[in-house]
């Protein structure tokens, strides 16, 4: 995994743009040029609600252009109906970048990507590095609709090869994305992010083919900075992301719980203990 | 031109500089706020709890966010007292704040065995006691609940240490004043006032508990009025300063807290709305008592009662 340094800070950004990519879908595009040049794929940052009504909600960095970082997420709920809600020139500050983010260095010359509904907001950033490493990259997306397959176009226009999947059949194949990944040439590297249950099917199908794979998990977030121990995953403890605090036990000596917040939130899927 | 305010306050022997306290569990412990807050800008940061024996803590998910506030079920995860005193405690000594330690227990005898230890620790400037954590399977919150246990544990903790002894109180009792009577009889120099509130929240798409402790301790703004009541009722019945905590994110939400009678406020869940929360309140509240003319907090702590027209006024009036 990519070293986790801390250089991050609270960032007080203007919205520069806002797009609908479909119903609940939004890009918003800040102005943050230190967030935009700081940022490696797949981290996060925690965007503070205007209101200060509740807490801070933990959204992948989709986009870094110069000057400008974007953050997209689905409408879930209160906290991401009010962030929804901004329009260009609005304030909104963040904190961030947060979590260690993918390791896009191995040198694999065939990355697959798999994401799962709003996944797709971690792996874009990947998918660019991947492709100015020279790796062939396929994309493997997954969504309930083709209205909910966000943003495939992007990825295209990067490199990246698609490969398609929906609940209801309405774009590509119907059925699970995972269930593709198992028929295509098998890779030399799986990074993933989506839903917990398509994650762990990513792992069981990396351990079958012997592919290393990162996965992105999705967990709610307290304070998403580390200082809560809300959202923990249990993993190896001889893995090298395994905190020194705490060591307490579980299912025997060799399981700890990380955060997936401060040692996450990508992991090793051969390291995990979930 | 007078003096600018006093914003120091003090908790039995323990001195700050800035009446706020960063919650037990909320704050980490400090590092991990560092980047994004001024620690030099806090009274005191009380350190997650701390028991005799290792444990792991609650399953997932830990963690639920519900209208004005969150329910949370951590389970007093924590690596146990002698790593926790051998690998860990010295790298908290540095910090530009106060520390306070917070020991959880589940006998008489472990918060005696757990306080002493951690009292007798250089870094540590004062001990919380959570009698009151909900969120632990094997009957945590009882000792909080039950007037003459909290007195036995205050007592035995009493013993082992001159450091300030702060004990957290719980909100989920009938009467929180006979729990506060006894804890401060029985040789408490605070009192922490309140824990979470119980709570639950399940899942209409699954059927399922959103938690994965099924309960968890309910915090953030949605808890607020019934921390003020519990400040000023407890305020009334002891002679020892309280912390006020319970929903704070505002110089608003402070006055409160200190006009019920809170000598000191504890920030928790509000740093998980922004970080930047605890200076915003030491600097505003600086700046309303500047612009009211008052030299410190001292001259805001229990004022709520004066100038009120009470019903037995009225009474008067009506003769």
């Amino acid at each position: 995994m990519a070293t986790l340094e801390i250089n991050a800070g609270v960032h007080a950004t203007t919205v520069s743009d806002r797009r609908a990519l479909a119903a609940g879908v939004v890009e918003m595009t800040l102005d943050a040029p230190l967030l935009a040049r700081i940022t490696r794929p797949g981290q996060y940052v925690m965007a503070i609600p205007p209101s200060a009504q509740a807490a801070a909600t933990a959204l992948a960095v989709y986009e870094t252009q110069s000057k400008h970082a974007s953050l997209l997420f689905f409408v879930t709920g209160g906290r991401t109906r009010e962030l929804a809600a901004l329009r260009p020139g609005d304030r909104l500050d963040v904190v961030g970048p947060l979590g260690n983010g993918f390791d896009c260095s191995g040198g694999a010359r065939d990355v697959a990507i798999v994401a799962g509904g709003v996944g797709i907001a971690s792996v874009l950033l990947a998918a660019r590095a991947f492709v100015a490493a020279g790796a062939r990259v396929r994309l493997f997306y997954g969504a309930r609709t083709a209205e909910l397959l966000v943003d495939a176009h992007r990825f295209a226009d990067a490199g990246c090869e698609l490969v398609l999947a929906t609940d209801d059949g309405s774009a590509g194949e119907r059925g699970f994305i995972t269930e593709r990944l198992t028929r295509e040439p098998k890779p030399e590297s799986i990074v993933a992010c989506g839903p917990t249950p398509m994650l762990r099917a990513v792992a069981r199908i990396a351990e079958e083919l012997r592919v290393p794979a990162q996965l992105s998990l999705e967990e709610t977030f307290g304070c998403g900075v580390g200082g809560c121990w809300g959202c923990v995953v249990p993993i190896a403890r001889e893995s090298a992301q395994a905190p020194s605090f705490p060591p307490a036990e579980r299912g025997g000596s060799d399981v700890v719980y990380a955060r997936v917040c401060r040692e996450g939130p990508v992991f090793w899927a051969h390291e995990l203990r979930w | 031109m007078s003096a600018a305010p006093n914003l120091a306050t003090k908790l039995g022997g323990l001195d700050l500089a800035y009446p706020t306290l960063m919650g037990s569990g909320c704050y980490g412990t400090g590092e991990e706020f560092a980047p994004f807050a001024d620690l030099s800008k806090i009274g005191a940061i009380v350190l997650k709890s701390v028991t005799r024996r290792p444990r792991l803590g609650n399953t997932t998910p830990r963690i639920v966010h519900t209208p004005a506030g969150m329910l949370n079920a951590i389970g007093l995860q924590n690596p146990g007292l002698d790593w926790y005193l051998e690998r860990e405690l010295h790298k908290y000594g540095d910090r530009p704040c106060r520390i306070v330690g917070s020991v959880a227990g589940f006998s008489v005898d472990d918060y005696a065995y757990v306080c002493e230890r951690l009292a007798a620790r250089p870094e540590i400037a004062a001990i919380e006691l959570n009698v009151s954590c909900p969120n632990v399977a094997s009957e945590g919150e009882t000792f909080g609940c039950d007037p003459s246990l909290t007195a036995k544990v205050v007592r035995a903790a009493r013993a082992t240490t001159d450091k300030t002894l702060i004990v957290k109180l719980s909100p989920n009792v009938t009467d929180i004043r006979a729990v506060a009577k006894e804890a401060q009889d029985a040789g408490a120099d605070a009192l922490a006032v309140i824990n979470t509130v119980r709570g639950m929240a399940i899942d209409v798409e699954t059927w399922r508990p959103r938690l994965g402790n099924v309960s968890g301790g309910l915090s953030g703004p949605a808890i607020r009025p019934i921390a003020v009541l519990a400040v000023y009722e407890v305020a009334q019945t002891v002679k020892i300063p309280i912390v006020g905590q319970g929903g704070i994110e505002t110089l608003s939400d402070a006055l409160e807290f200190f006009l019920a009678g809170a000598t000191a406020i504890s920030i928790g869940t509000a740093n998980f709305t922004d970080p930047r929360i605890p200076e915003r309140i030491v600097t505003e509240l600086e700046a309303y008592l500047a612009g009211r003319g008052l030299a410190g907090i001292g001259d805001l702590i229990g004022k709520a009662n004066i100038g009120f027209a009470t019903p037995h006024q009225y009474e008067g009036d009506e003769g």
